[in-house]
């Protein structure tokens, strides 16, 4: 089995390990580093700098802890940028050795479906090659979505992509969208002293979580005085010698150094050749694929950000291992059933499952509990007291529905959650498991207890 | 020791209502119920506000707590100190640590309130 594989993001390159470990021959054609969005422009430079910036707001708090400090702490950008990349560089190291230990050839260029079975790669230096395979995935990702009103410049008006390699810390940064992307900017920037406003459409920040947990999220903002507007529309942005000029509908006017857009990501489904083959694509410009990740032609595949279901790394992994075996002759099939995700803002924000609303809107009744982190001793000693563990479960089964959490270590604490979910369990089987002391994980315990109303660490209702 | 010339809301509020104007602030039994506070989300300068209605939230190392308005009106005037030291409302609740000052939008709603006496009985009750 010959497999070409368009893309080496979270989803290519977990697809050309998983072919590979089955036996397939593999090449990977990637035009930018492998990695992709997630390593290179993603998940892991954004973490990168917020592990400094956590850091710097535990240093200037460093008296709470009983510490002096003399002197002054500085951020360097220029220090952070280069740890960022460093990080950045060892996974990219790891994933071209992973390759090259299952014998994947990596081709470094553009590539463009020719045929069903056929793809044409414009290297770097010039030239071409034609890659023949018996069967493509296609797994070509996203990109920050621009919108007319403020096209990228990478100089004033930013993506994403261009925050994470800025030169100098600015004095003042509008985001437009607190979204995921837009609210951990925010908290990173603020952290190194940059004055932030945060516009959105939406009515509230986050808009696509648990509205609890947006009110939690809207109040740490305000204590990290970053200022957010909601519900508003920006009807023109204008760059002046004194900086970007935001104004919005009735007449309020937001002036700052640069301005970053978060407004969500495009799919890169355009000029790879997908018309000439006939790839049947929806309406977001995503590839249509079926739960096999079959397209509508026989010997390509999609997967990742590109089929347009949900954005995240882990499913797009998912996704390529599926696609792979299926390459392989399976017939595996992807459920996204229980998906677990997190926010890295300050504190985390992580979820698994169903929303309280999802599940009403289904028809279920639902009975939820909800347990704060200032309530267990862990969480003061850390110093970390915010937010809190909200569980939804069927009434009638005691089944846990959904887990949603705010708080110190969300992203870690979400998949005793995810393992429950997925394997059917109640919330007396949460509540029922002894969760060692002291760890944030009583939350877990606690906020599954509360449920029925038998939580230690509440007082009497 | 609660002061007699303030009126008590029953979710552990106080107003000091003086001509068009009334302060407004947590009482001694919330602060102390609290705990340590760490942080306080301050009504909206010139936004208005309804009787028994959320203005504002307190957060203490115990507890996140809203702060119901005794009264109703337009916010004019916030107690800014307390964003930077929100501990004063726990050293001096009736004092320093007030919250708002109100212009009073229905003077009648006042006949709701306890007086010192009432609220201190009210407690009592509460604490059984």
């Amino acid at each position: 089995m010959r497999l070409a594989i368009l893309g080496a993001g979270p989803g290519g390159y977990v697809a050309a390990i998983k072919a590979a470990q089955l036996g397939a021959q593999v090449s990977v054609i990637e035009d930018t580093e492998v990695g992709g969005t997630c390593l290179n422009r993603g998940c892991i430079p954004t973490k990168t700098l917020l592990a400094t910036t956590e850091l710097l707001h535990k240093a200037k708090n460093i008296e709470e802890y009983g510490l002096e400090i003399s002197g002054q702490i500085i951020p360097n950008l220029s220090k952070i940028m280069e740890r960022k990349n460093k990080v950045v560089s060892i996974q990219v190291k790891g994933i071209r050795s992973l390759f090259k230990s299952w014998g994947i050839n990596l081709i470094e260029g553009k590539g463009m479906i020719l045929g069903p079975e056929k793809i044409e790669v414009k290297k770097k230096d010039g030239s071409t090659e034609i890659v023949g395979a018996d069967k493509i995935i296609i797994a070509t990702g996203s990109r920050p979505a621009q919108l007319p009103l403020f096209p990228f410049d990478g100089e004033h008006i930013l993506s994403s992509d261009e925050a994470l390699s800025i030169k100098s810390i600015p004095k003042s940064l509008i985001i437009i969208g607190a979204g995921v992307i837009g609210c951990e900017f925010a908290f990173i920037f603020s952290e190194l002293g940059t004055d932030i406003t945060i516009l959105e459409i939406m009515p509230r920040a986050i808009s696509l979580e648990d509205p609890e947990i947006s009110e939690i999220l809207e109040r740490e903002l305000k204590k990290k005085k970053i200022k957010l507007m909601t519900g508003i529309k920006i009807t023109e942005v204008k760059g002046q010698h004194d900086g970007i000029h935001v104004y919005l509908e009735g007449g309020k006017e937001f002036v700052a150094e640069k301005l970053l857009v978060s407004v969500g990501r495009a799919l890169n489904s355009d000029a790879i050749g997908l018309e000439a083959v006939g790839v049947q694509k929806g309406t977001k410009g995503e590839i249509v694929v079926n739960e096999k990740m079959e397209t509508n032609i026989g010997s390509i595949y999609a997967i990742g950000d590109v089929t347009g279901r949900l954005l995240y790394a882990h499913v797009a992994s998912t996704q390529g291992k599926i696609a792979a075996k299926n390459v392989m002759g399976g017939n595996e099939k992807m459920d996204y059933g229980v998906v677990p995700y997190a926010i890295f803002t300050s504190p985390e924000i992580a979820a698994v499952g169903l929303k309280e609303n999802q599940a009403i809107e289904k028809g279920i009744k639902v009975k939820t509990g909800h347990f704060q982190f200032r309530a267990i001793g862990k969480a003061h000693v850390m110093g970390e007291i915010t937010g809190f563990v909200k569980f939804v479960s069927d009434e009638t089964s005691d089944r846990i529905l959904g887990v949603h959490i705010i708080g110190p270590h969300a992203s870690d604490l979400i998949h005793e959650a995810a393992v429950a979910i997925k394997s059917g369990l109640k919330t007396k089987d949460i509540a029922d498991t002894i969760h060692s002391h002291p760890t944030l994980s009583e939350a877990m315990m606690e906020a599954a207890e509360d449920v029925h109303g038998e939580a230690i660490h509440v007082p009497k209702k | 020791m609660n002061p007699e010339d303030l009126k008590y809301h029953k979710e552990h509020t106080w107003a000091k209502v003086s001509g068009k104007k009334a302060t407004i602030g947590i009482t001694d039994y919330a602060q102390s119920a609290l705990g340590d506070i760490v942080y306080i989300d301050l009504p909206e300068l010139d936004s208005t506000v309804e009787v028994n209605s959320e203005i504002g939230e307190i957060e203490s190392t115990k507890a996140t707590s809203s702060i119901i308005s005794p009264l109703s009106g337009k916010v004019i005037e916030v107690n800014e100190e307390l964003t930077e030291s929100p501990e004063i409302i726990n050293e001096d609740p009736y004092g320093k640590g007030w919250i708002a000052i109100l212009e009073i939008g229905d003077a009648f709603e006042m006949d709701d309130l306890m007086d010192a006496s009432e609220y201190e009985k009210y407690v009592e009750e509460e604490k059984k």
